[in-house]
This record gives structure tokens, sequence and C-alpha cells, in this order.
């Protein structure tokens, strides 16, 4: 019993045993990889809800066919015995637990990231001040794109211990705020009424949800917050940039200028 | 209620509801799917067949004339609707369901209501050439309009322009209708405007009432009126491909086979009777051995008023072009807000630049999807195309009316 009778379990394994299971793995790989490409590239050609459901469901099928793997896979190599199962999958533990520690970690965060969803393709998420869209959910770890087309790799095991912000949470519905600071000497009611309008009256809002537009008064100047949501959430940076040109286009026809945190500086420097 | 007016005006089958009451008319389990996978190929499809726009038909079976198209299925008598819809309006503030001096009526894109309201004798209240009129001089110019009685606005997106100064007029009307402020009169809505002001102000509550939608069973009534039963006798329609009966219209003794065309042309239309006649006077066909007989002008009533119906599944409808870019989905949807636009205002409500609106307009031209008056200069969306338009608005997460 010194080697948990793994010797035994492995003693089977003959040959064509191996070549057998290593095509079926090659075969499940490929079959993720084709997976793994053709459905983004057919989501990037649908909106809305249809091409969220169809991002998701690519970790879905991964899973599947690991799993489907693991159960084709392991009666071709050992006797699915009690005894054998027990060997191979306590090694295969004791394996992961010292060698692949961190490894296994996001293997688990990974598996628990499709059960809780946290995080899903389609999804924009803020992890670790990093902003951007969720491009595949890996094995191992998530790729988001950030607005600026830069790819970045989170692993899953961050899950546990950090903050996330998910912006659209499996929906097509990401709420944008577009900011701007006013100097403090005009009409509020107006301006709160016509920066309203300008929403509504931008062809990229989704009118059929929430239109607010609120204001604050800060050190830099009354901060008035744009909030609508972008008829796609990957529409969101250039809903802002519309909404901030329309609220400068207003304040201007107005005559009420606009502030900056770096001009008050430099008034009071 | 509604099998009253349907006997009292054949032009309006089922008579006015109350907007909450408006259904989609229902169909097949069957055809909803195919309706459903077919949009989602179509978007994979994006790019993959540019020359297949526009509105081709799938079978060889001759068209008719444009005489036959306009004697089996002519253009609504406008003057009759606007009297079916007065004598309506009339019944209901009678029976007390109008309480406000104004009557609201909302109804889709092409059902006509527009063109009756403007044919009713009444005052008509054109909008003025100035959407973008300063605040200051809007609340004189409403004074004005509607310092008498008996007004009426055919279509109250004429009225507005999705700009931030385009808004003045529509809600300083509104802000008089809440308060019943502005006399007796009839306001006709396209549905896709209301859908925006309803969001814009959503405190507005104006019970706004609607066409009873045209479900299978009134839509044959209905193309049966049209097609002049009653003066020129029953014209009898049967499909291609079965010889089932589409027309006349089943009575209760009938032994003929009828078929379920007029059911889903009634669900494709949304119950729309606008875009239900534009898609059926596609479906018209001749036999055969008629068309040599149609070349040479052959009086139709001659043959018995028969003609023959193509399936639908056998029409290829004008679709929008995919394309990955945006611009089809701004255009289409401001031109449904707006009812018709020219070129400037489009410009205004898009914020699109000219150059580029211009090859936009001319691809969903191309594509039998929009279609530009070149006396008045305004582009429109087609009749024919208006269900793929609003399942592409729709899919592209677009604020879509309710109808």
């Amino acid at each position: 019993m010194g080697d948990f009778g793994i010797k035994d379990a492995l003693s089977s394994i003959t040959s064509e045993a191996l070549l057998e299971a290593l095509a079926v793995i090659v075969a499940a790989s490929l079959l993720i990889l084709v997976v793994q490409k053709a459905v983004p590239v057919l989501a990037a050609k649908l909106s809305g809800k249809p091409r969220l459901y169809l991002l998701a469901s690519v970790p879905l099928f991964r899973l599947l066919v690991i799993v489907l793997t693991i159960i084709v896979v392991v009666p071709i190599l050992v006797e699915p015995s009690f005894e054998n199962m027990i060997a191979i999958f306590g090694a295969l533990g004791l394996a992961l637990g010292f060698a692949f520690k961190d490894y296994a970690n996001s293997l688990i965060a990974g598996i628990v990231t499709l059960y809780e969803m946290p995080y899903r393709p389609g999804d924009w998420i803020e992890v670790n001040g990093r902003y951007g869209e969720v491009r595949s959910i890996g094995t191992r770890a998530a790729e988001i794109v950030t607005l600026d087309d830069t790819v970045i790799v989170i692993p899953h095991s961050l899950l546990w211990n950090t903050l996330l912000a998910n912006g659209n949470d499996g929906t097509d519905n990401l709420m944008c705020v577009a900011e701007v600071f006013l100097d403090p000497n005009h009409d509020v009611g107006r301006m709160l009424g016509l920066f309203r309008d300008a929403i509504f009256a931008c062809p990229l809002t989704k009118t059929y949800q929430p239109v607010l537009v609120t204001v604050a008064a800060r050190e830099a100047g009354m901060c008035y917050r744009l909030k609508a949501y972008p008829l796609e959430p990957r529409e969101q940076a250039r809903f802002i940039s519309d909404l901030t040109a329309r609220a400068a286009e207003i304040c201007g026809d107005e005559g009420v200028p606009m502030v900056s945190y770096p001009y008050l500086q430099a008034q009071k420097a | 209620m509604t099998d009253n007016n349907q006997a009292d005006h054949p032009c309006l089958p089922g008579g006015l509801i109350p907007l909450e009451q408006w259904r989609v008319p229902e169909t097949s389990v069957r055809r909803t799917i195919r309706t459903g996978l077919r949009d989602i190929l179509d978007q994979l499809k994006a790019g993959i067949h540019p020359d297949e726009q526009a509105f081709r038909s799938l079978d060889d079976l001759p068209t008719l004339s444009e005489r036959q198209i306009q004697d089996y299925a002519p253009v609504p008598d406008r003057e009759e609707l606007a009297r079916a819809l007065l004598n309506e309006l009339e019944q209901l503030r009678r029976s007390g369901g109008q309480s406000r001096k104004a009557s609201f009526l909302v109804a889709p894109p092409f059902s006509g209501i527009a063109e009756a309201l403007g044919a009713s004798g009444r005052r008509v209240i054109a909008p003025p050439d100035n959407l973008l009129m300063p605040e200051r001089d809007i609340t004189g110019w409403w004074d004005h309009q509607l310092q008498d009685d008996d007004w009426v606005i055919p279509e109250l997106a004429d009225f507005w322009l999705r700009h931030r100064s385009g808004l003045g007029l529509l809600r300083e009307l509104f802000a008089r209708l809440a308060r019943d402020k502005v006399g007796e009169g009839i306001i006709g809505c396209s549905s896709w405007c209301w859908q925006f002001w309803t969001q814009y102000l959503p405190e507005l509550h104006l019970a706004p009432l609607t066409p009873s939608p045209l479900s299978g069973d009134r839509l044959t009534n209905w193309l049966g009126h049209l097609a002049g039963e009653r003066s020129q006798g029953p014209l009898t329609a049967r499909m291609t491909q079965d010889g089932l009966y589409v027309l006349p219209a089943p009575t209760g003794d009938d032994e003929r086979k009828y078929s379920l065309f007029t059911r889903d042309l009634a669900t494709l239309a949304r119950g729309n009777p606008g875009v239900a006649l534009a898609i059926w006077r596609r479906t018209l066909r001749a036999r055969p051995e008629d068309e040599a007989q149609q070349q040479g002008e052959g009086d139709a009533h001659q043959e018995g008023r028969q003609c023959w119906v193509a399936p639908l599944d056998q029409l290829s409808l004008p679709a929008v072009p995919q394309s990955s870019a945006r611009r089809s989905g701004y255009l289409l949807h401001a031109l449904l807000m707006h009812g018709g636009l020219s070129l400037g205002q489009l410009e205004l409500t898009s914020g699109l630049p000219g150059e580029e609106l211009r090859i936009a307009l001319s691809r969903l031209e191309r594509a039998d999807v929009v279609t530009g008056d070149e006396q008045e200069g305004i582009f429109r969306v087609q009749a024919l195309a208006y269900p793929a338009v609003r399942r592409y608005l729709q899919s592209k997460g677009y604020p879509v009316d309710s109808f």
C-alpha cells in the first residue's frame, strides 16, 4: 500500500490504450479550440441577447467536453474499479495540491465562476482598476479587452479575495455616465432639463431604460452626471463622447462655462 | 362592440379600442420559430449575399397587371375611413367612453389613419416650417392654431425633430393636452412617435385609442371589402400550390376549403392593414393561361374576377442590409419616429454627416427598404419592408413601438 495502489492501477495500461486515450484527448482539444474560435466570430455578428447567450455557452460547452473526455479516457486507461479510482484521483489531488497549488486554485475558481457566474463573456467588468469586456473564460483565467483594445488576462483565483464590479451582469443594459463640471453661477434647473433633452435626442440612447441627470456641488464646480443606457454596451465610449459633446454644446449656447480641476488649481496658484 | 363595429365599418374592422387592449394577432408556433431562426440567419449572413437584398418572388407564375392590382387590391378610400373614424369617435363620446375634448389616436405606420384624418373635412393644423422654433414663440404659435374648435392634426410625428431644440412644440402641446386645454379636435400619432414621447414624459396619460389589429378573419373581410365585393361582385382568390380559397370571405354555410393564408399574413404584418395590403398586392398572381390576355389589356371582369395567391414562403420580402456599422439603424429608427425626413432633417436627428448619410441611404434604397420622394425630398420606410425593419431595429436594441 506504500504506493497507494497506483502501481496496480496503472499496470494494465498498454500502448494501444495510451494511443486511444491520446486520440480522444486530441479530438476533444480540437473540438474545444474550434468552438472557442468560431462561436465568438458568430456572436460578433449578432447583437443583444442572442450574442450574450452564444458567448456564455462557450465555457459551459468546454466544461462539458472536459468532463465527457475524462469519463471516456479513464476507463480506457484503467479498470474503473472503486480502488483504482481512489488511487488515481488521490494521487492527482496530491500532485495538484503540492506542485500546482496556484494553478489548481485557479482551476477550481474557474469552475466556481461557471456556477456562480460573477462574470460571463460579454460582461463589462472592473478588476483591480482594469476595465474591459470579458472576451473569453478559460480554464485558468479570463481574458478581458479594454476600451483601448488591450487584452488583460485575469486569473480566476482573484475571485476569492478581490472586489469585482460588473457593469451589465449578463444583460445588454450598461449604464454610462458622462460627467461635466460647470461654473456654479447658472440656472441649475434649466441646465438639468437641457441635459435631459440632450440624452433623449442622442440616437444611441436606450430611451426605454432610465434617463437621469444629477447635480452636486463640488470643489471643482457644479458636477452634472448624465446617466443613461447605450443601445449596446460595446458603444459605451462613443455614447459617453456623444453625451459629453452635446453637453458642451449646450453649455456654449447657454453661456455657462465648463471648468476643469486643473484649471481651478492653476487659478488658485 | 367589436362585431357591431365590423358590421358598421368594413373599412375599419374591429373599430377603435383603447391602446392597452391591442394585441398582436396570433400565429402558429412553427411560424414563430421559423421567423426567429430566419432573423438570426440573416444576421449571420451579413455581407455574404450583398446582391440578394431587394424584393423578389421565388415562384414563376405571372404577376397581375397594374390595372388588375388596382382593381383587386386598391388603395383604401381615405374619405370612407375618415367617416368611419369620426362616426366611431362620436359613438364613443356619446357612450361616455371618451371624456377628453381632444381625441388621441395612435396607430402604427401605414395604417392609413393620418391620410384619413387629413381628408376628414376638419381644419387641418399643419406643422410650422421651422420645427426648431425658439421656446418663446411656441406658446403663441399653439395659441393661434388652437383658437377654434374642430381641428385635426393628422400626424403628430410631423411636429418634432429628435434634436434638443426640436422637442419644444410637442412638449407644449402635450402639456396642454394633459390639462385638456386644447379645445375639440382629433390628433393622429404614429406609434413610434408615441413610444418616444411616453418615455420622455412618463407621467403622460391621454387614454389614446387605436384601430383594432387585423386578425386573419378581419383581414379576409377587409380585403374582400377593398376588392369591391359589394359593388363589383366577389373576387375569388385561391392559393397557387393547393387551390385552397382565400377570398371571398367564408360564409356560414360555405363548403369550400379555406387556406390559413390571411392568418399568416395578419401575423406577418402584425395586424397592420397598410403592410398587409402591400404584401397582399405582391402575392397576387394570374393564371398562366391568362398571361397573354393581361398583356393585351384584357378585361378582368370577363374572367369573373379571379386570381391566384402565391404562398408567403415563396416571397422574399425586402431585408435590411446587414453591416457591422450602426448607420442603417440610426436612419431607419429616425425615419420611423418622424414618419419620413428630408436629408437635412436626417442630418440633425442622426448626427451623421451628409456624405455618410447619402451612402447609407442609397444602400437602403437599393434594397427597397427606403424610398425617396424626389419632389418633396422626403425619405420614408417602404411598407413592404416594414416587418423586416421593425425586427432589425428590435434585434439591435432600438426602442420599438408596441404594435
